[in-house]
């Protein structure tokens, strides 16, 4: 198993969300957050001096997804997050040992 | 499921307990003398959910021996303990005191106490005991209770607004009632308990219809038992059934409070208070503060003065006091007599006065919620009646919508410096969500119903589009920032076409901020305002050609004649609530100030000024409005005052000095500090300096004398008070002529923030 982190641009959500829904995905946890990467944030200048370096706004989206599912899934998210600028954002996926749903006490795949 | 039927409950266990005493006491083979079953709390007062605890006190003289009484007291419990959830006690008279006047929650219980079976003697001396102890250790007792409730209120938040609450414990709850009831049984202050009877039997219902709907004995109104509780009470939906239970937490939250302000009112006056009459300080027409409470004058003439509603809500906001009781009923039926009706549109007096009251922050809710239980802010806004405790099942949201309004209001209030009509901002928090309530969008149906609230409150035509404008797109900003990309050129032009100027810009942007901070953390973060406030200074580059600076004033032809002449003019109009001034004088140093100083000491409040420099002459233009109670002022008393003045100006100091620190004396609430910003002007060659700050006597005066220290020239200023706000700029050159250098500008700009701390 697989959990897929995408961090993205605060207005892609929308299209990633739906993209993922329409492959199939039935859940994601969705959080605020703020960073930078080649994108640098705002770089103020003021009397002359370059200072501070903002962090931006992004949205960090995180799923769970099989190991045989993971690649596509990571397909659809970056398909529907491209819009070609700096700042698109990243994903990445990391291994998985176990998944447990609370409620029924399920594990592994059956659980996601 | 009502009264009726929880005192059935109640009748039918103290058959059942009486049937148990009965037959536990025949096996001891003894009498009942000195010895007493008791009900006490909500069983004593015969209140019984299906899921209530019986709470009961055995009460014994120690006639038997410690194992005839354990046995007793068993045979008694055991047959109970496999029906009914028991609370217990066994004491004698003197353990009862001790245990009362060791733990509140005893001595509260005691206060309901009812006899069940026994001896009618013991329970009547254990009731006179815990009365007598209630009474004579009342403030002490009190303050114990108040620290008990405000613990409990810490836990388990507020009734009226939480979407799962605990109708007994929350804010405005059961327990609170009985706090009312225990505080009244103090003999402390009179408590109208009759005005909380609707919210207790209400209350009650629907604790009882959750016993029963749930299986469970559980105080808390879960989403998942709503819908079940609203059937059974026969309610249309489960909004209607929140809506009642935030109208009567409500009420009861605004009796408990007006009670504490009685009791700590009483303490801090002692027995003093009925022995001298109190000190009075005249604040506001017809209006004075007595006891830290400010009261209507109970000779005013409602029908003459129909805006002193208004007016005491107004100043009893800005000074963070509460309005008495009495006058809030002379109040409420002046109001239903139809004797104190506004006229349509209101006068802006009237307007300023809701302004104001809006403005206050955090001591504005306060006297809101006291105009909305005392049904008086609905003669005034009868649009308010729609959304009185309606609730908004979206978990976004903390409060029932009339309440978001409000709080919108305060944190808009915070917000008045960043923006230059503070009373547009304010009006529509408070009214933003006007359109919620029905099927329709809220933005487009609020829309619709803002624009006759603000017609009938006085707003001229642009303001009432600026206003139409807020509230449909209050929620722009924010689904704009979010979810649409801002590196995109047509993102930034969605925002132009629909925003006309960066006036209405800036509006927006403060509105969105208000609205997400008082719709709490889920709607309003650090990570959202960025993404707004990206999104609004991207709009602002592409807002060219607009300014939110005040244009200077024109002369007319017959003021550029007048001021030829070179003598002092000074004509004075009589206006509805006030004087509409013009002076025409030679130009001098400190002229704004000396004017200004001059109408303050005359006891003039500035309401607004045009002026300007024509060569060696300047022209102004004041709008007054007279404090209660000052002499009448005529062109010749103005113009000998003036040109004293000119003379000599230490006077007019001394006397504003004095008066600053009478000012000083009145409570204030906290406001947020003046904002003073420069800007340079290139068509005038001028610089701009312009004060944001809360309205306060000789503000202008000291604006003024700090220019004066300067040493620069005012050419022209615009002075405006909006409620309690106020925007005054100022054009000022060097006096040789010309713009400020920046460092001289800034220099200014210390010297003015120093002085307006």
């Amino acid at each position: 198993m697989k959990l897929i982190t995408a961090i993205l641009k605060p207005f892609k959500l929308d299209d990633v969300k739906n993209a993922l829904q329409a492959h199939g995905v039935t859940g994601m946890t969705v959080s605020e957050a703020s960073g930078f990467g080649r994108q640098k944030g705002h770089t103020e200048v003021y009397r002359g001096a370059e200072y501070t370096v903002d962090l931006v706004p992004k949205v960090r989206l995180e799923v769970l997804a099989d190991d045989a599912e993971a690649g596509a899934v990571v397909d659809v998210i970056v398909k529907a997050a491209s819009t070609g600028s700096i700042g698109d954002g990243k994903v990445w996926t990391t291994p998985v040992d176990q998944v447990v749903r609370v409620r029924t006490g399920e594990r592994g795949p059956d659980a996601i | 499921m009502g009264t009726r039927e929880r005192r059935e409950r109640s009748n039918e266990s103290d058959r059942y307990l009486l049937s148990l005493f009965t037959k536990a006491l025949e096996k001891t083979g003894k009498t009942s003398k000195g010895l007493a079953l008791a009900a006490v709390g909500g069983y004593g007062r015969g209140e019984l959910s299906p899921g209530s605890d019986l709470d009961i006190l055995i009460l014994h003289q120690e006639q038997f021996s410690q194992e005839i009484l354990s046995e007793f007291v068993n045979n008694l419990l055991y047959p109970l303990w496999d029906r009914k959830s028991v609370d217990h006690s066994v004491r004698t008279r003197a353990q009862t005191r001790d245990a009362a006047e060791s733990d509140l929650k005893v001595a509260l219980g005691l206060l309901d106490i009812r006899l069940v079976c026994g001896d009618t003697d013991l329970v009547a001396l254990v009731q006179a005991d815990n009365l007598e102890n209630w009474h004579k250790n009342a403030r002490n007792r009190l303050t114990e209770l108040k620290e008990s409730l405000s613990n409990r209120h810490e836990r388990s938040g507020e009734l009226a607004y939480l979407l799962e609450p605990d109708v007994k414990e929350a804010r405005g709850g059961l327990r609170d009632i009985n706090a009312l009831r225990a505080i009244s049984l103090s003999g402390t202050v009179r408590v109208p308990l009759e005005r909380i009877s609707w919210a207790e039997s209400k209350l009650n219902d629907i604790r009882e219809a959750l016993h029963v709907t749930s299986g469970r004995n559980k105080d808390r109104l879960l989403f998942q038992e709503q819908d079940a509780v609203a059937a059974k009470l026969k309610y249309s939906d489960a909004d209607a059934l929140m809506s009642d239970v935030a109208r009567a937490a409500r009420s009861v939250d605004y009796l408990l409070d007006f009670t504490w302000h009685q009791i700590e009112q009483k303490g801090k006056d002692g027995f003093g208070r009925f022995l001298r009459k109190p000190r009075t300080d005249v604040v506001a027409q017809n209006l004075s503060v007595s006891q830290r409470e400010i009261v209507i004058d109970p000779h005013t003439d409602f029908a003459t003065d129909p805006l002193i509603g208004l007016r005491a809500a107004a100043t009893a906001a800005q000074l963070g006091l509460p309005i008495s009781l009495d006058s809030y009923t002379s109040l409420s039926n002046a109001l239903k007599e139809n004797k104190a009706v506004l006229p349509n549109p209101w006068p802006r007096e009237a307007r300023e006065y809701l302004i104001s009251l809006i403005g206050a922050g955090e001591a504005m809710i306060a006297i809101f919620e006291a105009l909305d239980q005392e049904e008086i802010i609905f003669h005034w806004i009868p649009e308010w009646l729609a959304l009185r405790s309606l609730p908004q099942r979206n978990v976004l949201h903390r409060h029932t919508v009339d309440r978001h309004m409000v709080e919108t209001a305060v944190r808009a209030a915070a917000l008045t410096r960043k923006v230059h009509r503070p009373d547009l901002l304010l009006f529509c928090a408070l009214f933003h969500d006007i359109g919620k309530g029905s099927e329709e969008d809220h933005s487009l149906r609020g829309e619709r119903l803002i624009a006759p609230l603000a017609k009938r409150v006085g707003f001229p035509e642009e303001d009432v589009a600026i206003i139409k404008l807020l509230v449909k797109h209050h929620l722009l900003l924010s689904a704009t920032a979010t979810r649409r990309d801002l590196d995109d050129p047509a993102t930034i032009q969605s925002i132009v076409d629909v925003i006309p100027d960066l006036n209405t810009l800036e509006l927006l942007h403060a509105l969105s901020i208000a609205d997400g901070e008082a719709t709490g953390s889920g709607a309003w973060s650090d990570w959202k305002a960025t993404l707004v406030a990206d999104l609004v200074s991207r709009v602002k580059k592409a807002m060219t050609g607009s300014s939110t600076v005040a244009k200077q004033p024109v002369i007319s032809a017959e003021q550029l004649s007048l001021a030829q002449t070179g003598i002092l003019h000074v004509n004075l109009e009589k206006r509805e609530n006030g004087y509409s001034i013009e002076i025409i004088s030679p130009d001098k140093t400190g002229l704004l100030s000396l004017v200004a100083g001059v109408l303050n000491t005359s006891r003039l409040d500035v309401r607004s000024a045009r002026t300007k420099t024509h060569g060696n002459s300047a022209v102004m233009k004041w709008i007054v409005t007279p404090e209660p109670y000052a002499p009448e002022v005529t062109a010749e008393y103005l113009r000998a005052e003036i040109e004293r003045a000119f003379n000599d100006a230490t006077h007019i100091e001394e006397k504003l000095i004095a008066r600053a620190e009478a000012y000083a004396a009145i409570p204030a609430i906290p406001v947020p500090d003046p904002v003073v910003e420069i800007f340079n002007d290139g068509a005038t060659e001028a610089t701009i300096i312009e004060v944001r700050s809360h309205d306060r006597p000789g503000l202008l005066f000291r604006i003024g004398a700090g220019i004066t220290q300067s040493k620069i020239d005012i050419r022209s200023a615009i002075v405006t008070t909006l409620g309690a706000e106020a925007i005054d700029t100022l054009y000022v050159t060097e006096i040789s002529g010309g713009p400020l250098s920046t460092a001289r500008a800034d220099e200014v700009a210390s010297r003015l923030r120093l002085l307006l701390k």
